[in-house]
């Protein structure tokens, strides 16, 4: 038999036992009832008692020592006990997991920031109240926003698009450099990631100060040679056998110099940020000029069609625009043969403006696609030498849309053509000003 | 803490509303303090292009103030706060004044840089300049913590900090007169940097009217004109009773 129910046998052994003792005393007595009365009463009383000692333990078990009762009243008493152990044991466990957790974080070297719905700050450790000058418990509940107030945190936020940092830099401390991601989860919950980048960032800078400084340095002694080559090409007391190397290395010249012009135009685009606002540029008329330098291209396509199903102007930097464009217009005419086609079109939908480059050329095999735009890259590295191509020219396609908060998509089947498609967001588009006045008139 | 009071409001959306124009006074705080940073570094180390983007980014402050004075009306209009309220909206529609003006002197002092930059610059490389810029830049970083976090105490530090900058520009004022009487030369460069430092200077202001509003904001008390040390007495004996309505 179970101990528990052992124990419930005896209670109610104890209770049969005072009633048959109260029965007897009462026969003894002469009055049944009353004899049977004074002893339920008694055991009332010292149930009574039995369930005050243990109310008063209860209210008092911090300090108190269990009070020693036998039977079910022990038994419950023991169990309370027990549980009231383990608890405290878990308690304790808990406790410690938290300071263990609370202690791993504020070590992390990198600033974490729990924000709430309404981005007010639920807790940060140590390094994010360093990085970002937070005062602990005085700065819980205060929007982040308010705080931390510089223009591109305060636009990345409202963007809401959290897939890459941002690069802020403080107003206060020299050359500090922070970067800040937000990772939501939860309940619209977010959790803000700040980390110092300073060092990061003098490293670019001294690498494109380099990289600008050295293109800038070559230029000028590659002008001196173009410009001998140039002049003995036209030499006639020079012999015919050398006269073709003379060319070749004049070819060579121009394609330095070319590269070394775009590594120029890379450097300056990653020079400055994101580019805010713009001039509306008119997509149709770009297009229509870039058409004319495609066909006055010695050797060129057939067809060249420009199609624009928009009338909407596309706001940003013109000459960067205007590069990135001729660069793929270019490189779809120089790699597709005579007898192909290319195509230009612009339009614009909820998602905001695209401008697609279509051609039937020769086709970029699927593994190069997504490295298409590294510096450098060549798909085919004999062809696209003779094409006297620079092999920067996607790559400042990249940088061009990069700023303009557009992305580039590549879509191609070999042998059969590819398709260069640039998808600029809505808050890119600009209703042309003529088109303004004709509805406000409307 | 006042802000615990703005929550405490019959209407969520009022308060919404309020929480949303006082963001919306910060993110124009954070706007001008890059203004003056850029005008700072621009005349400093020389970047024209930078002055001139300063000069050019002017007129986006001058939208946000007209952007949030409009909302300041309608909230009143629509609204018709009381008490705290009252004073939250009223110091807003004081701040942004102040920063608009920040706004206008960085959009000068950037002009100045990058004209400056196209003329020989001085041995020592406007020194003063920059550590004057510093002190001024700090200075209206925290005025602006200030009014996030309803700060008294360091709201009374900044508007302290403004006897400091004062100081400043004179030794800046004195230093450029020697300068232009031993190299006459100079003097057109040294008449355009005492228009930055001016500039400075008016910052430096600014920023201390800006603290002021917020020990209106949260104290109920105007303490323009009026000794810095009486301020803090009576704000100290009086914090109990403070907070009484204009």
């Amino acid at each position: 038999m179970q101990p528990a129910t052992q124990m419930w046998w005896f209670t109610v052994g104890r209770v049969l036992t005072t009633v048959l003792v109260g029965l007897g005393a009462g026969w003894l007595l002469g009055n049944l009832w009353t004899g049977l009365a004074c002893a339920l009463a008694l055991h009332l009383g010292w149930v009574l008692a039995n369930l005050f000692r243990l109310e008063w333990w209860l209210r008092h078990r911090n300090y108190a020592d269990p009070p020693d009762v036998g039977g079910v009243w022990g038994e419950i008493i023991a169990q309370v006990v027990r549980l009231h152990r383990r608890k405290r044991f878990h308690k304790q466990r808990f406790v410690q997991l938290m300071r263990q957790l609370q202690r791993s974080t504020a070590a992390l070297p990198n600033g974490v920031v729990i924000l709430n719905a309404q981005r007010e700050i639920v807790w940060f450790n140590r390094m994010a109240g360093r990085l970002l000058e937070l005062r602990s418990t005085a700065d819980l509940g205060l929007r982040i926003d308010n705080l931390l107030r510089a223009p591109e945190f305060l636009r990345y936020l409202a963007r809401a698009d959290y897939s890459n940092p941002v690069v802020i830099r403080p107003t206060m401390g020299e050359d500090t450099y922070l970067s800040l991601q937000v990772v939501p989860y939860g309940d619209g919950q977010l959790l803000l990631l700040v980390s110092d980048v300073s060092r990061q960032m003098r490293l670019e800078a001294v690498r494109r100060d380099f990289v600008a400084n050295a293109s800038h340095e070559l230029r000028s002694p590659l002008t001196v040679i173009s410009g001998y080559l140039e002049t003995l090409g036209h030499d006639p007391a020079l012999d015919p056998e050398v006269l073709g190397p003379i060319a070749e290395m004049r070819r060579q010249a121009e394609r330095m110099t070319q590269i070394i012009r775009d590594l120029l135009e890379l450097s300056r685009l990653e020079e400055t940020d994101e580019v805010v606002g713009g001039n509306p540029v008119d997509v149709a008329a770009l297009l229509s000029l870039l058409r004319k330098d495609v066909l006055a291209r010695p050797v060129h396509p057939r067809e060249v069609r420009v199609r624009i199903d928009s009338g909407m102007q596309l706001s940003g930097d013109e000459p960067e625009i205007h590069s990135a464009f001729s660069n793929l217009v270019d490189n779809a005419a120089k790699y597709t043969p005579a007898e192909g086609s290319i195509e230009m079109r612009w339009w614009t939908d909820g998602e905001g403006g695209h401008f697609a480059v279509t051609d039937t050329g020769f086709g970029i095999p699927a593994e190069h696609i997504p490295r298409l735009t590294e510096r450098f890259y060549r798909v085919d590295a004999g062809r696209s030498r003779a094409t006297g191509g620079s092999g920067l020219g996607l790559a400042i396609v990249k940088h061009v849309l990069q700023r303009h908060g557009a992305r580039l998509e590549v879509r191609s089947t070999l042998g059969e053509g590819s398709s260069f498609t640039c998808h600029f967001p809505p808050e890119r588009l600009a209703r042309p000003a003529g088109a303004a006045l004709t509805t406000e008139t409307a | 803490m006042e802000t615990a009071d703005l929550s405490h409001h019959i209407s969520r959306r009022f308060n919404e509303d309020l929480e949303r124009v006082r963001s919306k006074v910060l993110g124009m705080g954070g706007f001008v303090e890059q203004q003056l940073q850029k005008a700072i570094t621009a005349l400093v180390e020389g970047d024209s292009s930078l002055g001139e983007a300063v000069a050019m980014d002017d007129y986006q402050v001058n939208n946000m103030e007209v952007s949030i004075d409009d909302e300041c009306s309608r909230i009143l209009a629509t609204r018709a706060p009381a008490a705290g309220d009252l004073r939250v909206i009223v110091a807003i529609i004081k701040t942004i004044t102040d920063l608009e003006r920040i706004g206008d002197e960085a959009e000068k002092s950037g002009y100045i840089a990058s004209r400056l930059a196209t003329m020989e610059r001085p041995a020592d490389k406007y020194r003063e300049i920059k550590h004057l810029g510093r002190v001024v830049s700090e200075m209206v970083h925290d005025a602006l913590d200030a009014f996030a976090r309803m700060d008294v105490d360091s709201a009374l530090r900044v508007a302290r900090q403004d006897r400091l900058v004062d100081e400043e520009y004179e030794a800046i004022q004195r230093q450029s007169i020697t300068f232009m009487m031993e190299d006459p030369r100079t003097i057109r460069r040294a008449l355009d940097v005492m228009w930055v430092v001016r500039a400075l200077e008016r910052i430096g202001d600014h920023a201390k009217n800006i603290s002021e509003y917020v020990i209106y904001m949260v104290h109920g008390k105007d303490i323009r004109h009026t000794s810095l040390d009486d301020v803090e007495r009576e704000l100290r004996a009086g914090s109990g009773t403070a907070g009484v309505v204009p």
